[in-house]
């Protein structure tokens, strides 16, 4: 038998000439925090709180709870918008600055998945300085003092109450929104778009239906692994990653076996938060043309084309496959072997997880015919996140990987 | 102090290698898969550059002024760039450290960034061949 390997050794190796981490977001974790929104919001300056949802959560009451948990603390509900679609879009953004500037907003909260949260944080952005949602694209193009050289320039306090345990947003400086005109999901990322506040709740996940509990879950998991083997990786996200994975392992099937399990729920909603980065690779590459052109759910997407990459990418060298080690050690998997072997358990126990959850195991099976495969390689080759992927892929591999996940 | 004295040498070097790109047999056609219009605007010195790469249409370049929309802009110092097509700046960090900035469909651009490396050494040697060892060593 082969003795357990030294936990940590590979973590520490090295010294990257470059690393960058930022977290800009106060997160409260724990029970009954619903009623004290307000209490906590108010902290972050808010005092006329534009709340974003969409129609299903709203539906819910989980909007009423919160609306009466931010007025218990003094705040003043000036609008709620419940239009946010699954798959938001930069049309929707701009309505809804509009209609908080509209109510006399000062202040915005997300009660929703990474869709509203998303979309709460460029509605919040045009609303603050301006603009379009459109226009918003890019990455630390935010307006910022000294000329475009200085300190970003704020935007209205936001906060954001996650109801799904994936997207991460609620602590991210990301936004992720469709420009349905281009069939093309626009990336915006800076500093102020960190939500001042992030409330994690396990009742505000208590109606979530189990199939989205696993999609999401699985978008989570992408994360800690992308993170975790990205190019963009350092010793601040590491920790995140391997803790975050510990927590998915032992609490994701959990939650969506018994989706009353409170405290599975509560430790995903953590996991979620620990695991998100905009550091990841060529599974989100893959997976937001999936997204953008045939509307496939994101952590459907992500769960699906993991297991590709994994093998892809375990085949890439032996610092690549050092790092799958590390996490098959989190996993309990062998960690030992050729590197195609190492790639190869992580993304089998990845397959039998999908499984398991009663997840899509293919493209096909979601709406992705053969014939646009071609049109996913050329998104996939133009996402940003290729060129932090640890294993360069062309375009040819791109559409190898495709077919493989089809 | 910038690397280049003013803008016509940005054009002289980093224009010329534009120009070469735009006009070379086996890469022109795959830049223009890309199918936009980058504008390419330095700082220090202050110069500006537009690139259009449109499918099925001529490459064009221009040095300075344009009449061309451009549909990405990219804005960096000209020391950035000249740095870039050294094969000494990593996108991505320049990007996360504000180095570069983008404006418009970023990935339009970046996926083109794995197609410029074999041109590396294509600029090392026009600056040799220029005499200006001084601006190899960036």
């Amino acid at each position: 038998m082969e003795a357990a390997p030294q936990f940590g050794a590979r973590q520490l190796s090295g010294f990257k000439d470059f690393c960058q981490f930022a977290h800009g977001t106060r997160v409260i974790a724990g029970r009954d925090l619903l009623s004290s929104a307000g209490f906590e919001f108010a902290k972050e300056g808010a005092h006329r709180v534009f709340v974003v949802t969409d129609q299903v959560i709203r539906a819910t009451g989980l909007v009423d709870k919160v609306e009466a948990g931010l007025m218990d603390g003094g705040l003043e509900v000036v609008g709620i918008f419940d239009e946010v679609p699954q798959d938001s879009s930069t049309e929707v953004c701009d309505r809804c600055a509009e209609q908080a500037r509209a109510a006399g907003a000062d202040a915005f909260l997300a009660v929703g998945g990474g869709s509203v949260i998303d979309t709460t944080k460029v509605a919040d952005s045009v609303f603050t300085h301006g603009g379009s949602a459109r226009e918003s694209e890019g990455f630390y193009l935010m307006p910022r003092a000294d000329d475009g050289m200085g300190a970003p320039l704020p935007i209205a306090p936001l906060a954001a109450i996650p109801t799904t345990a994936g997207t991460g947003s609620e602590v991210s400086m990301g936004a992720v929104v469709k420009d349905h005109e281009n069939k093309v999901k626009l990336e915006i990322a800076d500093f102020p778009l960190f939500p001042r506040l992030a409330i994690l709740d396990p009742e505000s996940t208590a109606t979530l239906p189990a199939a989205i509990a696993a999609a999401t879950g699985m978008d989570a998991l992408t994360h800690a692994v992308e993170g975790y083997v990205s190019l963009d990786a350092n010793p601040y996200q590491d920790g995140r990653s391997l803790v975050a994975l510990r927590m998915i392992r032992d609490n994701l099937e959990r939650a969506v076996e018994d989706t009353s399990d409170e405290e599975a729920r509560g430790n995903m909603l953590i996991a979620a938060s620990l695991a998100i980065t905009i550091g990841l690779g060529s599974t989100h590459s893959m997976s937001h043309p999936c997204g953008a052109r045939f509307g496939v759910p994101h952590g459907v997407a992500n769960a699906i084309n993991l297991p590709h990459v994994i093998r892809f990418n375990a085949g890439g060298g032996a610092d690549i496959a050092d790092r799958y080690r590390d996490l098959n050690e989190v996993l309990g998997l062998e960690s030992g072997g050729s590197d195609s072997a190492v790639g190869d358990r992580l993304a089998t126990h990845v397959e039998g997880m999908i499984e398991r959850m009663g997840l899509p195991t293919r493209l096909s099976q979601v709406g992705v015919p053969e014939e646009g495969i071609p049109a996913l390689a050329d998104g996939a080759m133009g996402d940003g996140l290729t060129l932090l992927n640890p294993r360069e892929p062309t375009e040819e591999d791109y559409v190898e990987l495709f077919r493989r996940a089809l | 102090m910038p690397y280049f004295k003013d803008a016509d040498e940005v054009y002289r070097f980093i224009g010329r290698l534009f120009q070469d790109l735009s006009d070379d047999e086996e890469l022109g056609p795959k830049f223009r898969k890309a199918d936009t219009t980058v504008q390419y605007q330095y700082r220090n010195p202050e110069s500006q550059i537009t690139v259009k790469m449109r499918e099925g249409e001529e490459g064009q370049v221009d040095l300075g002024e344009t009449d061309m929309e451009p549909e990405v802009v990219m804005t960096m110092e000209a020391d950035t760039a000249h740095r870039f097509w050294l094969g000494k700046v990593n996108v991505t960090v320049a990007l996360a450290r504000g180095q570069m900035k983008a404006k418009g469909p970023v990935a339009k651009i970046l996926k083109l960034v794995p197609l410029v490396k074999p041109v590396f050494p294509r600029y090392r040697q026009m600056l040799e061949e220029a005499g200006r060892q001084d601006l190899q060593e960036a």
